[in-house]
């Protein structure tokens, strides 16, 4: 073998071996970096199916409420005029419009056609057919949680 | 003896027609009767027309024996005797089948009296026999129709039970057979001037299916758009009102629209021309238009301002309508393959809204009103359409990405490939 | 750098005496002939069985086995974790692939008459890890809890209470109850993560040791050319070659996971009615078509019994191969074996083809 095919083998041998090393690196990182992305966990930790932080307190004065989500289905948190915190489902059990907080009424309303639900969620005037669920809240400190059932 | 029975039942009877309102402590007084001979004998008759009526003495189903008001309180007679001709002795108030025309007066007798109602509850009504005089039925019974409704034929005669008791012919999903047996009866209603066709039609409506299948108590029936005992037909200007009673948005547009006063001036009645009044169905956008099975070209047509809002109206709808489903359909794909559209949903949520305040809106016939609810509805489905072609552009960003990996695994296998042809130089 | 990894292995050895270990593996060698390369099949299936035991560890860290909540949390991974979509895709097509391996793999050795003496344990631990992937893919099918997942395992344990005398019993085992529920979820759960894995990672060893023991099986037709043709060596000539058809394979899963994505579906809902048309995997399909064929009675027993009786004792007769065809050890292997071999892996083709076409219902 001549020198000169000597050094063209080596100088061929290195660079399979570069390109070997490079690609299948390439491909370990290109199958790693997802892996390594899945375990960490994502911001939203759970999905948000039963329980949602709706709303913080101190934005929450009495006799008014909010309109929060459960994932893509609404909900209300109200507060009475008497300080207490509810929160229902804020689908309209008459054609599934989302209710709203009155504070003139001082209870729950439906802009559709009229209906009105009263702080206990009961239908109480109008077209809806039956109450709205009710959800649980659970307040701490100023974060008001509300769990719907399962 | 049957004969004179017959006579003085009928004396007796007009009597008790012709004056008294009110009952005296006699035989009819309420309280439990030591002895009640009535039930005792009649409950082992043969003739079944004697023996059913004894058999609610004992029974649950009867409210007025529940009370203690037993036979005699409405029959009169001797309860105490068990001899026939003392029990039920007209002397002593016996009547043993009442009169239709005697009917009314006989039950408001307790009925009709306030102070004595107290006894059995707080807010019991007492005006039923004053609705039941400004009444079709009671008007023409005054005049000596006995084929009218009394208060028997909608509530027994015997096995009387309160309204809210499901077994009352008169609780509220069963109120229409009991108005049509007779409203129903083609050849007797004609006779009246009424179709007969009534209670057939109500059957149709979505009140009926409100009440019978979804159970909800306060979907109206015959009384409670025709009164109970005050039963007359809405008459032309009040028909607003007993639809407006609950349907108070669609009132209200209602009464800001033209239709309001063009309405009263052609004596027309306000929902029913649309609506129906007893079919009442539910409302389909296509009603809207001038075409020849559109609900507004019954007085609308050619290139009347009336047709020119209809048909803004109707297309305005139907292309919210399209808009809206197709964007429901594109986010459910979407959803499917595995994308997060909880935005998008909300989106189509609030579109939804607006597009029910619209159809709200159409009784105002402005195509302006409902043209601003169905721009909300072009915005959400618009919202909803973009974070769908979001998701779509994401899914083939992906499929680009895998790609290009596709290219780096390739080149490794081409790496390898040359990697063993050196080894095996 | 070299110098800590030399003396990291100089201590290891001096416990362990892993030389004659590495003397084993570098003196490995693997014939070459006309059909050698048949011998890729079975690592490639292993490599997909690796795939699916990384990427089922990491939905592990966020599926959730209750009927509440595993649409959900399936959901959650598909759309909120980050690739969760791709780990999923390639969880879902790896199984297929790995089953479409260790078919290939199982014809193969069936060709070669790889299943001779002394390989008759090779074979019959073989045909369980084959049953054991289709219990996985079985299992695994529930796990999503969607529409099509749940239709499909009713159906497919409906099957099982046609077995005489035990039906009924393999039924409740099966489902955790008379019906396909959230107990049936669970109970699959647990055999899909725990059961499953613990009896395959025993005979996937029995399997490689044997082979190790053994060797590769060279056909008696083949031994001339083998013996012509240098065989290769284990490391790193077949290694290597193998790598690239590894690669090939997570080539597939990947265009796999960018073309035909596995879809989230729709959540299960008990009452609701079976969808049309609703089928079991590809690799059920032969025993699913083939029982819908069959006429309700065949000679006054009903049909579905006279199939799976048909089946069974298929399945027993291509379990007893090597002891069927005993003369291929002396390399006289049984024409009728392998005729009738070929005829079944034919029927099965053709059906499963027809059904994946659309042609049979």
């Amino acid at each position: 073998m001549t020198d000169d095919a000597a050094v063209s083998r080596s100088s061929r041998r290195s660079f399979v071996n570069w390109l070997l090393g490079t690609t299948v690196g390439a491909t370990a990182a290109a199958a790693l970096y997802p892996v390594f992305r899945f375990v960490i966990p994502p911001k939203v930790a759970e999905a948000p199916v039963n329980r949602v932080l709706a709303v913080k307190l101190s934005e929450l004065p009495p006799n008014s409420g909010k309109v929060f989500r459960f994932g893509a289905k609404p909900g209300i948190v109200v507060r009475t005029a008497a300080g207490d915190v509810r929160a229902f489902s804020a689908t309209c059990t008459h054609l599934n419009c989302t209710v709203q907080y009155r504070p003139d009424f001082q209870h729950i309303w439906c802009a559709c056609h009229n209906g009105h639900y009263d702080l206990q969620g009961k239908n109480i005037e109008g077209p809806p057919p039956r109450p709205l669920e009710t959800f649980r809240v659970d307040v701490a400190g100023d974060d008001v949680y509300v769990t719907r059932g399962a | 003896m049957t004969r004179h029975f017959g006579v003085l039942a009928l004396l007796v009877g007009t009597a008790l027609a012709a004056g008294a309102t009110t009952r005296t402590a006699s035989v009819g007084a309420p309280g439990k009767h030591a002895v009640d001979t009535c039930t005792a004998c009649h409950a082992e008759l043969d003739d079944q027309r004697f023996r059913v009526p004894a058999t609610f003495a004992k029974s649950d189903a009867d409210v007025h024996h529940l009370q203690g008001i037993t036979c005699a309180g409405c029959h009169g007679g001797d309860p105490s005797s068990d001899d026939p001709d003392t029990a039920m002795n007209p002397a002593t108030g016996f009547v043993g089948r009442f009169a239709a025309r005697a009917i009314p007066e006989m039950c408001a007798s307790c009925h009709a009296d306030a102070s004595f109602m107290l006894r059995y509850g707080p807010n019991i009504p007492t005006d039923q026999l004053d609705q039941y005089r400004t009444s079709r039925h009671g008007q023409a019974l005054s005049r000596g129709d006995t084929r009218v409704a009394t208060c028997i034929s909608c509530h027994g005669a015997h096995g009387v039970l309160p309204a809210g008791d499901a077994r009352s012919p008169v609780y509220p999903s069963r109120i229409v057979e009991t108005c049509g047996h007779c409203h129903g009866d083609a050849a007797l209603m004609q006779r009246y001037g009424v179709s007969g066709r009534e209670p057939a039609d109500y059957k149709r409506s979505v009140h009926y299916a409100a009440l019978t299948q979804r159970n909800d108590l306060s979907a109206p029936t015959c009384n409670d758009c025709h009164g109970s005992h005050g039963a007359t037909p809405p008459g032309v200007s009040s028909i607003s009102n007993v639809c407006g009673s609950c349907h108070v948005t669609q009132r209200e547009r209602f009464d800001l629209s033209p239709h309001k006063d063009a309405f009263a001036a052609l004596e027309q009645p306000a929902c029913e021309t649309c609506h129906s009044n007893h079919a009442v169905v539910h409302p389909d956008d296509h009603w809207m238009g001038v075409g020849p099975d559109q609900v507004c070209g019954q007085c609308h047509g050619g290139d009347d301002a009336g047709a020119q809002a209809a048909t803004a109206i109707a297309a305005t709808l139907a292309a919210s309508r399209a808009g809206l489903e197709a964007a429901t359909g594109r986010v459910d794909r979407v959803e499917r393959a595995g994308m997060l559209m909880d935005e998008a949903r909300v989106a189509l949520e609030e579109a939804h809204q607006a597009y029910v305040l619209a159809q709200a809106e159409i009784h105002t016939v402005d195509p302006a009103a409902v043209g601003a609810q169905t721009d909300q509805v072009r915005t959400g489905f618009d919202a909803a359409g973009r974070l769908a072609a979001d998701a779509e552009a994401e899914i083939r960003f992906r499929r680009t990405g895998l790609f290009v990996s596709l290219g780096v695994i390739a080149l490794a296998m081409v790496a390898l490939f040359l990697k063993v042809r050196q080894l095996e130089r | 750098m070299m110098d800590i990894a030399r003396r990291l292995w100089q201590a290891l050895d001096e416990r362990l005496q892993l030389q004659p270990l590495i003397e084993f593996a570098a003196d490995k060698e693997v014939p070459q002939h006309r059909h050698s390369w048949a011998y890729y099949f079975g690592g490639l299936t292993l490599f997909f069985l690796g795939v699916q035991v990384v990427t089922g560890i990491l939905l592990l860290l966020y599926y959730r086995p209750t009927a509440e909540a595993a649409f959900e949390s399936v959901q959650f991974i598909v759309t909120r974790v980050p690739f969760g979509w791709l780990i999923r895709s390639i969880h879902s097509w790896s199984a297929n692939l790995m089953v479409l391996a260790a078919v290939a793999h199982m014809v193969s050795v069936f060709l070669l008459g790889a299943y001779a003496k002394p390989r008759e344990l090779t074979w019959w631990s073989g045909i369980a890890l084959l049953g054991l992937a289709l219990g996985f893919g079985f299992s695994g099918y529930l796990l999503p809890w969607n529409e099509l997942s749940f239709f499909a395992t009713r159906i497919g344990t409906d099957m099982v209470s046609k077995v005489p005398l035990v039906g009924h019993w393999l039924l409740i085992f099966l489902r955790g109850g008379e019906e396909v529920t959230g107990a049936t979820l669970t109970r699959f759960f647990g055999l899909h993560v725990a059961v499953l894995p613990m009896i395959t990672a025993g005979f996937v060893g029995i399997h490689l040791a044997l082979i190790q023991r053994q060797g590769m099986h060279v056909p008696e037709r083949l031994a001339e050319e083998a013996r012509r043709r240098r065989p290769l060596r284990f490391i790193p000539n077949f290694v290597l070659r193998e790598a690239i058809v590894w690669l090939a394979g997570l080539a597939a899963l990947a265009a796999l996971a960018a073309f035909l994505p596995w879809e989230l579906g729709v959540k299960a809902d008990p009452f609701a009615p079976a969808p049309a048309g609703i089928k079991p995997e590809w690799y059920f399909l032969f025993m699913f078509e083939t029982l819908k064929l069959l006429p309700a009675h065949v000679l006054g027993i009903e049909g579905e019994l006279v199939g799976l009786a048909v089946f069974t004792v298929a399945g027993l007769a291509w379990f007893l191969i090597p002891v069927l065809d005993r003369g291929a050890a002396a390399g006289r292997r049984s024409r009728v074996v392998l005729f009738a071999g070929l005829a079944a892996l034919a029927a099965v083709l053709l059906v499963t083809g027809l059904s994946l076409a659309g042609v049979l219902s």
